[in-house]
């Protein structure tokens, strides 16, 4: 068996702490970015041309029905060839790409979605009036769109806590690296359920930290 | 109504279709300023769409639309300058829920017609007065009652200063008791020299305010006249029907 948990975890907590701040880093990196792309592929996929709104649809369609690990391995192994200026770059940046490219066509889908939802009646009522299709998005429907986005933005970073522990494959520092270095000291079990413990941590923390961001729009209502 | 009369919209041979369905069958007609139209028919019959069309929010299949002069439906229109000047009120208000009252009004003339955002207040705050919601400019549309979100609506519209209202069943959303307060906005409004396009089932409210009725079924303008030869002496047997069925 080996020492028990507890004394796994207060001899070798620096290296989890370690784990979880990357694992943190590398999820908000994605999300963030993720969100900056996703926004601009909702775009295209709302717009009015036939090319940009199929070429959108193209992009969430492989993104999200091919793997994940697919996607970092693609990404790890064929980006510096496709790409020699990436050839410099450290490692870690592929692999981010391929976290990014992944978030974007979530979050293009949930920017999507928040956008139909709000009710045709008030695109009608804005137009009518004469506002611009541009302030007609940025002051009336964005601002409604925005209550529906925001929570399921933050359920996305949730979900990529867990995505990124795929990342370890590729030896970037995160909470499931920390598997392989204590596996080197002969310690086979014992790291994964602190690991299993703090990746429920995180998401129920950031889960109830949701509920009440939801809370809080709801009451504007 | 004026003596002379100055067309304001005209519409040409106008035809909508939706996939399969024609709604629009040709509809031309002239509504001069000042006027004061009533357009009413059985469910189905394409009043709405009629309606939408004269401000682009349905782009017509074929036929034209002429607003002070100017082709609607040409791709050099700027739509949105001519929506300046052509209110609609919906059945279903669309305010907008995430600007105090306030704010919904000043929203589309400060930003469009780039009036001072004082100046804007000003006039929002008279418009508020004469429909009695002079309390409520500070409150969120969640708190007002349908009847108030309806008065706001048309004020939204009216602080734009448009040349023609349009109204499509503007109290068929509400509860019974708050109809005639807003019947009685669109008669001030009306009274006033505002030029009007009502779709309407209120038959008594139509008999009361319009100088024409127009009579919209499956597509085609069925019949018109002043309200008195439209309710006491119809000539279309598809009119006769109707007013047989809702007076
Ligand atoms: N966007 C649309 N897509 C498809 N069909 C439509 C659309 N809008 C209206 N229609 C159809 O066109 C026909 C006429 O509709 P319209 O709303 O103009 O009728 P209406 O006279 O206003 O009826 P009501 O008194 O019920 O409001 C109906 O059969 C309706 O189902
Ligand atoms: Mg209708």
């Amino acid at each position: 068996m080996g020492p028990g948990i507890l004394d796994v975890l207060f001899e070798y907590w620096p290296i989890f702490l370690k784990g979880a701040i990357g694992t943190l880093r590398y999820a908000f990196i994605a999300v963030s970015l993720g969100s900056l792309l996703g926004a601009l592929i909702a775009l295209m996929h709302l717009s009015k041309s036939k090319i940009l709104s199929s070429i959108a649809s193209l992009y969430v369609n492989v993104l999200r029905g091919t793997p994940l690990l697919v996607q970092m391995y693609i990404a790890y192994f064929f980006l510096p060839i496709a790409v020699p200026v990436l050839n410099n770059v450290d490692k870690e940046v592929y692999v981010l790409i391929a976290l990014t490219m992944n978030s974007s066509a979530y979050v293009s889908e949930i920017i999507r979605g928040g956008i139909n939802s709000v009710d045709p009646g008030q695109n009608e009522a804005a137009r009518s009036l004469g506002l611009s299709a541009s302030h007609t998005m940025t002051k009336i429907i964005l601002p409604q769109a925005i209550k529906n986005i925001l929570p399921s933005l933050a359920n996305e970073y949730i979900a990529m806590i867990k995505e990124t522990s795929m990342a370890g494959t590729f030896m970037l520092y995160e909470l499931m690296y920390t598997r392989t270095l204590l596996a080197n000291k002969y310690l086979s079990w014992q790291p994964l359920f602190i690991i299993a413990g703090i990746y429920l941590i995180m998401t129920l923390v950031l889960t109830s930290l949701v509920k009440l961001l939801e809370k809080r729009f709801s009451v504007s209502d | 109504m004026t003596d002379k009369k100055i067309p304001l919209i005209e519409t040409k041979n106008l035809k909508k279709n939706f996939g399969d369905l024609e709604v629009l069958k040709g509809i031309s007609e002239t509504i001069y300023k000042g006027e004061v139209i009533c357009i009413i028919g059985p469910s189905g019959g394409g009043k709405s769409t009629f309606l939408r069309c004269l401000n682009m929010l349905e782009e017509p299949t074929e036929g034209e639309v002429y607003f002070e002069g100017e082709k609607l439906d040409a791709k050099s229109t700027d739509i949105d300058r001519h929506r300046q000047k052509i209110g609609m009120v919906f059945q279903q208000f669309n305010v907008f829920p995430h600007l105090k009252v306030i704010d919904n009004i000043t929203l589309a003339p400060t930003l469009e017609k780039k009036i001072p955002e004082k100046e804007a207040k000003e006039t929002a705050y008279k418009l508020l007065e004469q429909v009695g919601l002079s309390d409520k400019a500070e409150e969120y549309p969640r708190k007002l009652s349908g009847g108030q979100k309806q008065r706001l609506a048309i004020v939204r519209a009216m602080a734009m200063e448009p040349d023609v209202m349009l109204f499509d069943e503007p109290t068929s959303a509400l509860d019974p008791e708050m109809v005639k307060g807003v019947l009685e906005v669109i008669k001030k409004l009306a009274d006033s020299g505002m030029t009007c396009v009502i779709v309407t089932h209120e038959m008594g409210f139509a008999r009361e305010v319009s100088d024409r009725i127009l009579f919209i079924d499956e597509g085609v303008i069925a019949e018109e006249g002043t309200p008195e030869e439209f309710f006491t002496n119809p000539k279309n047997p598809r009119t006769k029907e109707f007013l047989s069925q809702v007076l």
